[in-house]
C-alpha cells in the first residue's frame, strides 16, 4: 500500500462492477471460503481428533502421515501433527487478527490526528511514522521479541507495533484531502467538536482503504509470526504456532519432510486467502492503489 | 530545488536521530549482554565478566553510552564490533558483497521475468495467461520464503542432489560455475516474491501507458502493434519501475535475511542475526543506520524520479 | 545395558593407566608427545595438501587471553602453545616448557609455593623472533593487568615475584598452594612480548586480528562470516605440521554442516559435530570415518536452590525420580549418551563410579512428596505452606533436542503434580544475568565442570562462589554445604593425586546426595572425517576436537 490510495466520491460501491471485478470477486470468494474452512477446522477440529496437541508419545515419534489415526503423522516427540496444526492455527490466526485490529486502531488514530490538525503536530507525527518505516521491520520484531517475553500476547503487540504505519499514512492522506471539503467546513461552522468531526464525519469516508489495508495486514501478520517463530524468537514450545512448527523442521528435513511441508501449506493457504479477500475488497470498495 | 533538498536533508537527519535512539534503547534494554556468550566457558565467573564490562564501558548510564556512540558516528567512527574487535564498517563491508551478489542476481531475474509477464499480462488482459499470473503472483506473495527455501533444499539438495544446500562457494573452488551452483536456489527463492511484485507493477504501468493519447496516435500512424509496444509503451512504462528499484534498495537487509539464514549465505542478513544473537550492539546499530540511510536515499531517489518524469509534481 | 558394561570396563582400565601415569612419572615422557597412534606410513617431509574443518559457530577471538568460546579455542590450539598440554589420558605433557614441574623434579616446592619452569630453547615466534622466558613473564603479568580484558584471573592472581633467571628459565611464588594451577597453565596460551608490549591498548591491538604465535600453523587470512585460513609453520619445534593449509569454515546450521560433510565440501566435521539423529546414516557413508567420542560435558538440570520449592531435599529427590533418563537418552538422543550420576566425566581419574544409581519411578516420586507434606491442591498442583510446586525451566531457544527433552520432562512432572512451564531465551539473554545472577528457577544446560583434567569445582559448588551473595565464582544454583566447602578447600591445596581422588570422590557423593543439580547424561559426540585423514585423536580434556591439528595429515 502506498499513500497514493484515494477513494473516489462517496458513490455506492456496488454500482460499478465489470467482468474484471467479477473475476476478482470470485477470487475473493475462494479466499473467503478457504479462510472460513480453516477457521472452522481450527475451532472444531481439535475436538474431533483422537489426540491432544500436547500429548507426548515417544513410541510414536516421526510417524509419517496416514499412520493409523495420525492423519498427518507425528512430530519428533510423537505428538499428533494434525492436532498440533489446528491448535497452532488458532494461535496464528488469533495473533494475525488481533495484530490487525490493534495496528489498524493505532494507525487510524495517528493518521486522523495528523491529517486533521496538520501543522507541526501532523508533521511530527508523520516524521514518527517515517522513522518507524525506515526501520527494517525484521529488526524491530527480533529486537522486541528478545526484549519481551515471547508469548502470543506479546508477539501480537510486537507485530502490531511494526505494522501500523501504512494505515496511518493512508488515513492521514485521506483525512488531509477531506479536511477542506464542504461537509467538514459546515461541521466546523456548526460548532461541532474536533473529535466529532474527525471520527464521525471524516473517518467514515476513509473506511474503504482502511478495510483493505486491514485485510492485507492480517496476511502480513500471519507471515511475520511465521518468520519470527521460525527464527526462534517467536512463540515458544510446547505451545504450537505455524511458525514454530517449522522452526525445528529444518533439522529433520531429510528424514521427516512432512514436518516442514504441512505447516507451510497451512500458512500459505491462510495468507493467500486474506490476500485474495483484500484484493477483492479493493475492487469492490473502489480503492485505487499501485500495490495490489 | 536546492531548498527542497536542504529541507529533505534536515528531515532525514531528524529521522536518523529518532531511529537511532529507538534502536539503541531497544537493544540495550534486552537483558544479557555481549559477554553472556562466554558465561559457559569453564572457569568463567560473573566477577570476570563484570570487570570486562567495566573495561568496555558497558556499565555507564545508557544516555552516556548513546551520546558517546552518536558523537563518534558523527565523526565517522562507527565503533568496533564486540565480537571480533574489528571496525564496524569493515565488518559490514565484508558482508556486503555476498548480499549484493544474491540481491543483484535475484533482482535481475525478477526484472527480466517480471517485466515480460507484466507486459504480456497488460496486452493480453483477462486472458487465461493474465488470470493465471494474477492468481499465481498473489499465491507467491503468500508463501513464506523460508518455507519455499526448505522445500527447495528438500527436493534439489536432499532428494535429487543437484544443488548445494547452502553456502556461497566450496572452499578451494573459486570458479564462477561453483558460485553459480550455490547461487541458483537462494536467488530463485528470493525472486519468487519479487517477480510477483514486479509483474504486478509492470502490468499496471503498462496499462496506464497503453491508453494514453500518444500511444493511440502511434497506432493511428499505422505502426505495427509490436513496434508501438517496444518503442512507446515499454519505455514509458519502465520509468515508474526505476522508482520501484529505488524503493527496493532498503530491502537489501530485511529482504535477504531469512533467505540468507535458510541457505547459510554469508551476507548482511546473517551478520545481523549473528550480531543480534551475541548482543554485538555496535554492529547491529551499524546495520540499522546503514539500512535506515538506504531507506532515506531510496525514498529520495523515488521522489526525484517521479518529479523528473511527472511534470505535475513540483518539489517545494 | 551393554553400553553400561562396556563403559564400566574401559573406565577401570583407563583409571589404572592414569594412576600409573599420575603417581610419579609425570615428568618423563616418550618422544610421542601427542600420544598418537602409530602411523601406517612415514610422515611426509614437507607439509602438503589442505584440510577444511567445519564449525557451526564462528571463531572471532584470536587473542587467546581474551574471553572466548570453544571454537575460538579450536583455532588457538593451532596458532599458539601453552607451557604444557594435557594428553587424552589426562597427563601433562611439556609444550613450551622443557619439562612438567612436579614436586619430584623440584619444579614445585613441597609446600606448593615455589615454582620453577624450564623452557625449550629451540622455539621461534611466527615472525622469527626467538621465544624466551620474558614472553612467559609478560603473559602471566598481562592476564592480571587491570586494563586488559583477560577472561580468567583465577590462579594467576596468586602468582608473585615472577623472575626471569635465564632466557630458558623462570621462577615465581604462589600466595597460597593451588593445585589446579597446573591445569590453568595448560590452558593459558603464551603471547609474544615483543609484539604486544609496545601496544598502547592491548585490547584493540592489531595482534588480536592477525595473531603471531609459536604454534604449528601461522595466520594467513580471514573472510569474516565465512572462513579462516592458516598455513603450516615450517619452523615448528614439535611434531608436524603435515598439511600445508588448514581452513576453519563457518557453517551456522547443523543440517547444512552435515550435508556439506556428506558431499565432501568439508573434510572434518568439527564442533558441534553430527546430530544424534544422523548417526545411523552417517556411519554408513562411503569414504567417511564416523565415530562416537565422549565429551566432558554433563547434561543436567540446574536447580536454583534460592527458590523455596527447591529447599526441601524431598522435592529434589522426587523430581530426580520422575526423570525418565533412559527414555530421554534412547528416544531423543538415539541411545548415544551415557547416563551418569556425577558431574564429572566418567573417563576422569577422579570419577566416582560407586554413586547410588538413579531409578525412574513415578510412584516413589509421589511417595517422597506425600511424605514431605506436599499435597495436591484443587488445581492438581502440589503445595506446602503456601508454596506451589510450580516453576519455570529455561534453555537456549533453538536447541531442538533440549527443547524436546524439556517438553518430555514437563509431561512426566505433570503426572506427579508438579507444574513446570517452559520459558526459553535467546543465548545472549539466557547466559547473561539470568544465569549468572541466579534469576532462573531451573535450566537445562550442558556444562564442563573440569578445568582441563583438574577436578577442582570450587567455582561451581563452594558457598563462597555464589555471585548474588557477593561471592566470586559461578555457583549459580546457590548450593551451600559446609562439608563440601571444606573438602573443596582441602582439594585445592593437595597435590598428591591419590589424596585428591579421595577428596573429590567424597565431593561427588555429597553432590549426588544433595542433588543441587540433576545429572542426566554425559554427552557423547558424533564426529566424522574423510577416510584419507590420519592423526585425529580425540581428547576429553580439551573442549574442542582440533587440539592437535599439527598431527593431521592426508594418507599418501
Amino acid at each position: 500500500m502506498t499513500a497514493l490510495a484515494a477513494t473516489s466520491a462517496p458513490s455506492a460501491w456496488w454500482q460499478s462492477r465489470g467482468v474484471r471485478r467479477f473475476m476478482r470477486h470470485r477470487l475473493a470468494i475462494v479466499g473467503l471460503v478457504m479462510i472460513a474452512a480453516l477457521t472452522l477446522a481450527c475451532v472444531l477440529g481439535p475436538y474431533l481428533l483422537p489426540y491432544d496437541a500436547l500429548y507426548i508419545d515417544l513410541r510414536a515419534r516421526f510417524s509419517p502421515p496416514l499412520t493409523g489415526s495420525h492423519y498427518l503423522g507425528t512430530d519428533p516427540l510423537g505428538r499428533d501433527l494434525a492436532a498440533r496444526l489446528l491448535i497452532a492455527g488458532r494461535i496464528s490466526l488469533l495473533v494475525g487478527f488481533f495484530a490487525m485490529l490493534l495496528s489498524t486502531l493505532i494507525g487510524t488514530v495517528i493518521g486522523v490526528v495528523a491529517g486533521y490538525w496538520g501543522g507541526w503536530i501532523g508533521a511530527a507525527l508523520m516524521r514518527f511514522v517515517d522513522a518507524f518505516l525506515s526501520f527494517p521491520s525484521i529488526f524491530l520484531l527480533l529486537a522486541l521479541a528478545a526484549l519481551l517475553e515471547p508469548n502470543p500476547l506479546m508477539i501480537t503487540l510486537i507485530i502490531a507495533l511494526t505494522s501500523w504505519m501504512e494505515v496511518a499514512r493512508i488515513v492521514e492522506a485521506e483525512v488531509r484531502s477531506l479536511r477542506e471539503r464542504d461537509f467538514v467546513l459546515a461541521g466546523r461552522m456548526l460548532g461541532l467538536r474536533s473529535m466529532h468531526i474527525m471520527f464521525r464525519e471524516i473517518l467514515p469516508n476513509a473506511v474503504g482503504p482502511i478495510i483493505v489495508a486491514a485485510t492485507l495486514t492480517v496476511a502480513r501478520a500471519i507471515l511475520l509470526e511465521a518468520y519470527i517463530s521460525f527464527l526462534g524468537y517467536g512463540i515458544q514450545p510446547p505451545l504450537p504456532s505455524w511458525g514454530n512448527m517449522l522452526n525445528g523442521a529444518q533439522q529433520y528435513l531429510a528424514s521427516a519432510p512432512w514436518l516442514a511441508i504441512i505447516p507451510g501449506i497451512a500458512i500459505t493457504m491462510a495468507v493467500t486467502s486474506f490476500n485474495f479477500i483484500g484484493d477483492g475488497l479493493r475492487d469492490a470498495l473502489d480503492v485505487r492503489s499501485d500495490h495490489f | 530545488m536546492f531548498g527542497y533538498l536542504l529541507n529533505r536533508l534536515w528531515q532525514s537527519i531528524v529521522l536518523l536521530v529518532i531511529v537511532s535512539i529507538i534502536g539503541f534503547a531497544v537493544l540495550n534494554l534486552i537483558p544479557g549482554g555481549p559477554l553472556s556468550q562466554f558465561a559457559l566457558t569453564p572457569g568463567m565467573t560473573q566477577e570476570a565478566m563484570d570487570r570486562i564490562a567495566e573495561q568496555m564501558g558497558l556499565n555507564r548510564p545508557l544516555p552516556v553510552q548513546y551520546l558517546d556512540w552518536a558523537w563518534r558516528l558523527v565523526q565517522g567512527d562507527w565503533g568496533t564490533s564486540y565480537r571480533d574487535g574489528q571496525p564496524v564498517l569493515n565488518v559490514i563491508g565484508r558482508h556486503v558483497f555476498a548480499t549484493l551478489l544474491l540481491m543483484g542476481t535475484s533482482t535481475a531475474i525478477s526484472i527480466a521475468i517480471g517485466t515480460w509477464i507484466g507486459i504480456r499480462g497488460a496486452t493480453h488482459r483477462y486472458s487465461l495467461f493474465d488470470y493465471t499470473v494474477t492468481v499465481g503472483a498473489m499465491i507467491a506473495l503468500s508463501i513464506p520464503t523460508f518455507w519455499f527455501g526448505l522445500v527447495g533444499i528438500y527436493i534439489f539438495s536432499l532428494k535429487l542432489g543437484w544443488l548445494p544446500a547452502g553456502n556461497m562457494y566450496t572452499i578451494g573452488d573459486g570458479s564462477a560455475l561453483n558460485y553459480l551452483r550455490h547461487l541458483i536456489m537462494p536467488s530463485v527463492v528470493l525472486s519468487l516474491v519479487n517477480v510477483a511484485i514486479w509483474s504486478r507493477y509492470m502490468r499496471t504501468a503498462t496499462l496506464d501507458v497503453i491508453n494514453q493519447d500518444f500511444v493511440k496516435t502511434a497506432r493511428a500512424k499505422g505502426l505495427t502493434e509490436r513496434r508501438v509496444l517496444m518503442k512507446h509503451v515499454v519505455g514509458n512504462a519502465l520509468i515508474p519501475m526505476i522508482t520501484l528499484a529505488g524503493m527496493q534498495l532498503p530491502g537489501l537487509l530485511g529482504g535477504a535475511l531469512v533467505t540468507e539464514t535458510v541457505f547459510t549465505w554469508p551476507g548482511m542478513g546473517r551478520l545481523f542475526l549473528d550480531s543480534l544473537g551475541y548482543n554485538d550492539y555496535p554492529v547491529v546499530m551499524g546495520l540499522l543506520m546503514f539500512s535506515a540511510i538506504l531507506v532515506l536515499i531510496g525514498n529520495l531517489i523515488a521522489d526525484l524520479v517521479v518529479a523528473a518524469v511527472d511534470p505535475r509534481t513540483r518539489l517545494d | 545395558m551393554t553400553d553400561k558394561i562396556r563403559n564400566a570396563s574401559t573406565t577401570t582400565r583407563r583409571q589404572a593407566l592414569k594412576m600409573m601415569a599420575l603417581t610419579g612419572v609425570a615428568g618423563i615422557f616418550a618422544p610421542n608427545l601427542l600420544g598418537k597412534p602409530a602411523f601406517a606410513d612415514t610422515p611426509p617431509s614437507k607439509p602438503t595438501g589442505r584440510i577444511v574443518i567445519g564449525f557451526s559457530q564462528e571463531p572471532t577471538v584470536f587473542n587467546p587471553l581474551m574471553p572466548r568460546i570453544e571454537v575460538d579455542d579450536g583455532v588457538h590450539f593451532s596458532l599458539f602453545d601453552a607451557l604444557f598440554r594435557i594428553d587424552p589420558e589426562g597427563r601433562f605433557q611439556p609444550a613450551l616448557a622443557a619439562e612438567v614441574p612436579t614436586t619430584e623434579n623440584g619444579g614445585i616446592s613441597k609446600d606448593g609455593l615455589e615454582w620453577r619452569i624450564k623452557l625449550r630453547d629451540d622455539v621461534k615466534w611466527h615472525d622469527g623472533t626467538p621465544f624466551t622466558a620474558e614472553d612467559v613473564k609478560f603473559t602471566l603479568e598481562l592476564v592480571v593487568d587491570p586494563n586488559f580484558r583477560s577472561w580468567r584471573t583465577a590462579g594467576h592472581s596468586l602468582v608473585r615475584n615472577i623472575t626471569v633467571v635465564s632466557p630458558t628459565e623462570l621462577t615465581w611464588q604462589m600466595e597460597t598452594a593451588f593445585a589446579p594451577y597446573l591445569s590453568i597453565l595448560a590452558d593459558t596460551f603464551i603471547v609474544p612480548k615483543h609484539v604486544l608490549e609496545p601496544e598502547q591498548d592491548r585490547n584493540t591491538a592489531p595482534f588480536n586480528n592477525a595473531p603471531i604465535g609459536t604454534g604449528p600453523f601461522k595466520w594467513a587470512n580471514r573472510v569474516a562470516g565465512d572462513h579462516l585460513e592458516l598455513v603450516a609453520n615450517p619452523d615448528y619445534y614439535g611434531e608436524g605440521p603435515y598439511v600445508e593449509r588448514l581452513v576453519y569454515k563457518y557453517i551456522p546450521d547443523l543440517t547444512v554442516l552435515y550435508t556439506q560433510f556428506k558431499s565432501g565440501d568439508i573434510d572434518i566435521i568439527g564442533s558441534q559435530y553430527i546430530t544424534p539423529d544422523n548417526f545411523d546414516e552417517a556411519k554408513k557413508l562411503p569414504g567417511k570415518v564416523v565415530n562416537l567420542v565422549p565429551s566432558a560435558t554433563v547434561e543436567c538440570i540446574y536447580l536454583n536452590l534460592g527458590r523455596p520449592q527447591f529447599q526441601d531435599p524431598a522435592v529434589r529427590q522426587a523430581i530426580y525420580a520422575a526423570l525418565d533418563k533412559q527414555t530421554i537418552i534412547d528416544a531423543l538422543y538415539y541411545g548415544l549418551p551415557t547416563p551418569t550420576e556425577s558431574y564429572m566425566p566418567q573417563q576422569s581419574f577422579y570419577y566416582n563410579p560407586d554413586l547410588p544409581k538413579h531409578e525412574y519411578n513415578l510412584e516413589r516420586a509421589r511417595e517422597l512428596l506425600d511424605g514431605a507434606g506436599w499435597k495436591p491442591g484443587s488445581d492438581g498442583i502440589r503445595a506446602k505452606d503456601g508454596v506451589r510446586l510450580s516453576f519455570t525451566n529455561s534453555t537456549t531457544s533453538g536447541n531442538h533436542l533440549r527443547e524436546q527433552t524439556q517438553q518430555f520432562i514437563q509431561q512426566s512432572l505433570a503426572e506427579i503434580g508438579i507444574e513446570m512451564s517452559i520459558s526459553n531465551l535467546p543465548p545472549a539473554v539466557m547466559w547473561g544475568e539470568y544465569w549468572t545472577k541466579s534469576q532462573f528457577d531451573t535450566v537445562i544446560v550442558g556444562i564442563i565442570f573440569m578445568t582441563g583434567a583438574d577436578p577442582d569445582v570450587t567455582s561451581r559448588f563452594h558457598s563462597g562462589a555464589i555471585t548474588i551473595k557477593g561471592g566470586r565464582g559461578a555457583n549459580n544454583g546457590q548450593y551451600a554445604n559446609e562439608e563440601v566447602d571444606t573438602l573443596l578447600e582441602e582439594g585445592g591445596r593437595t597435590f598428591d593425586p591419590e589424596a585428591r581422588r579421595a577428596i573429590y570422590n567424597k565431593v561427588q557423593e555429597k553432590i549426588r546426595a544433595d542433588l543441587p543439580l540433576l545429572p542426566i547424561f554425559q554427552t557423547v559426540t558424533v564426529r566424522g572425517h574423510k577416510a584419507g585423514i590420519e592423526g585425529i585423536v580425540p581428547n576429553i580434556n580439551t573442549r574442542i576436537d582440533t587440539w592437535h591439528a599439527a598431527a593431521y595429515r592426508w594418507k599418501k
